[in-house]
């Protein structure tokens, strides 16, 4: 098949997606231009291109050219256990410029930038604003009663009893069923911000109060939304009934995803972590300029040949 | 908005529709309405469709925006991926993977 440029703007903006879709036991092909799923129930067409995230589950198997589809599409895609213990894979997301990676490593590089965003995304969390001149040290000090309450709360509102968050990494049917609905809807949550931050184009490694994992700014930005979508929505799945709690939670976190608008404010929030930086964007009024390379004078201008001496490999301008 | 699509329903089935939506196409009806007459529409459908198949889309505050039923057709059926409603076909490929051959 020849490799077509696509028109960009065919792609959805990631708010107007939809967040999830979570499959197990099937073949997952690709079907003319789309995906599909084989299972025992019959063959389902996969809306790829306005899904955020495809998780796919134990017994699942997929084809290189769904794989590419999918990409394309700028849909993310997961393997995940049936003990939601995350591997992962992800397509390249929609965008192709490094703005604002650019500006996300510039403000993690500096110290003084880098606390800022700390403290950002620690009032973010905050309904009422926390009080001037606080060391990191208090404000992990305010958050982590913050989050002490926020389960207490919760366990008082749907008495389901609440003795901590614990797990064992390696026995998953051990945790008790609010335990496990947490962690079930938490690797939805994950996911969908680990797409909200590969489609917005920053990197997923490079976090700011979590540090030291590939997914780290992917737990910083998830921790934003626990407190109001999954910890309410895990109490009361599991307050109705303490069977088959990880299906319910990812059904209910959807409802509540919705509500809260999420997909249409993580990117937003996103962009505002930093706001003030003020990079210069040289690719604003043509995103397809190419690249640029880094001079210590300053960047000189890419897709130009430097240097050669015979007929046509002197510095020249690039066509178009 | 609703949309309504029949496919071997009778015509008065088909003729009892326009009172209330348009026939954009054969078998396509389009119209807005409560939803206590679209369910009332829908059932009717259900009803008096016989051998035939009918479906119902309606727009509703979930992520997809859309809501589907469909009734009447053996091969394809709306499946629930966790809130999320797709499409489920029994196609020949899907025969070929997973149904055994009668031998």
């Amino acid at each position: 098949m020849p490799y077509t440029t696509q028109n960009l703007k065919e792609l959805p903006k990631f708010r107007d997606g939809l967040s999830y879709l979570y499959l197990e036991h099937g073949r997952i092909e690709q079907e003319d231009q789309a995906i599909a799923h084989y299972g025992p129930d019959g063959m389902t067409a996969v809306p790829a291109a306005a899904l955020g995230v495809l998780m796919l589950g134990p017994g699942t198997s997929v084809t290189h050219a769904a794989i590419r589809a999918l990409a394309n599409n700028g849909c993310s895609v997961f393997w995940v256990g049936e003990e939601m213990v995350r591997f992962y894979a992800c397509g390249l997301g929609e965008t192709r410029s490094t703005q604002h990676l650019l500006r996300q490593v510039a403000a993690y590089s500096d110290h003084d930038t880098r606390l800022r965003v700390v403290k950002r995304l620690y009032a973010l969390r905050f309904p009422e604003p926390l009080p001037e001149g606080l060391t990191l040290q208090q404000i992990r000090g305010y958050e982590g009663v913050r989050v002490r309450d926020t389960y207490a709360y919760w366990s008082r509102e749907t008495g389901v009893p609440w003795y901590g968050r614990n797990y064992s990494r390696g026995n998953w049917t051990q945790a008790d069923p609010i335990n496990r609905a947490i962690s079930a809807g938490a690797a939805c949550l994950y996911g969908l911000c680990h797409a909200a931050i590969v489609s917005a184009g920053y990197s997923p490694a490079l976090g700011f109060i979590h540090t030291g994992k590939q997914l780290s700014f992917v737990y910083d930005i998830a921790d934003l939304y626990k407190a109001e979508t999954l910890i309410p929505t895990a109490f009361k799945v599991v307050a109705e009934s303490s069977e088959g709690v990880e299906r319910r939670v990812r059904h209910t976190l959807r409802d509540q995803l919705r509500e809260v608008k999420l997909l249409e404010r993580v990117v937003a929030d996103l962009h505002a972590l930093f706001d003030d930086l003020e990079l210069p964007d040289p690719y604003a009024d043509d995103p397809s300029k190419p690249g640029e390379l880094w001079d210590p004078a300053g960047n000189v201008a890419g897709g130009v040949i430097y240097g050669g001496d015979g007929a046509g490999e002197g510095a020249q301008e690039p066509e178009g | 908005m609703v949309v309504m699509v029949l496919e071997k329903v009778p015509k008065s089935l088909r003729g009892e529709l326009t009172r209330w939506m348009l026939e954009v196409s054969t078998g396509v009806f389009v119209g807005s309405m409560s939803a206590m007459v679209r369910d009332l529409l829908w059932d009717k459908c259900v009803e008096k469709s016989r051998a035939g198949r009918c479906c119902q889309l309606y727009r509703t505050n979930n992520e997809q925006g859309y809501a589907i039923r469909m009734h009447g057709d053996s091969n394809r059926s709306i499946r629930d991926f966790d809130g999320l409603m797709l499409v489920t076909v029994k196609n020949a490929k899907w025969e070929q993977m997973f149904v055994e051959p009668a031998s």
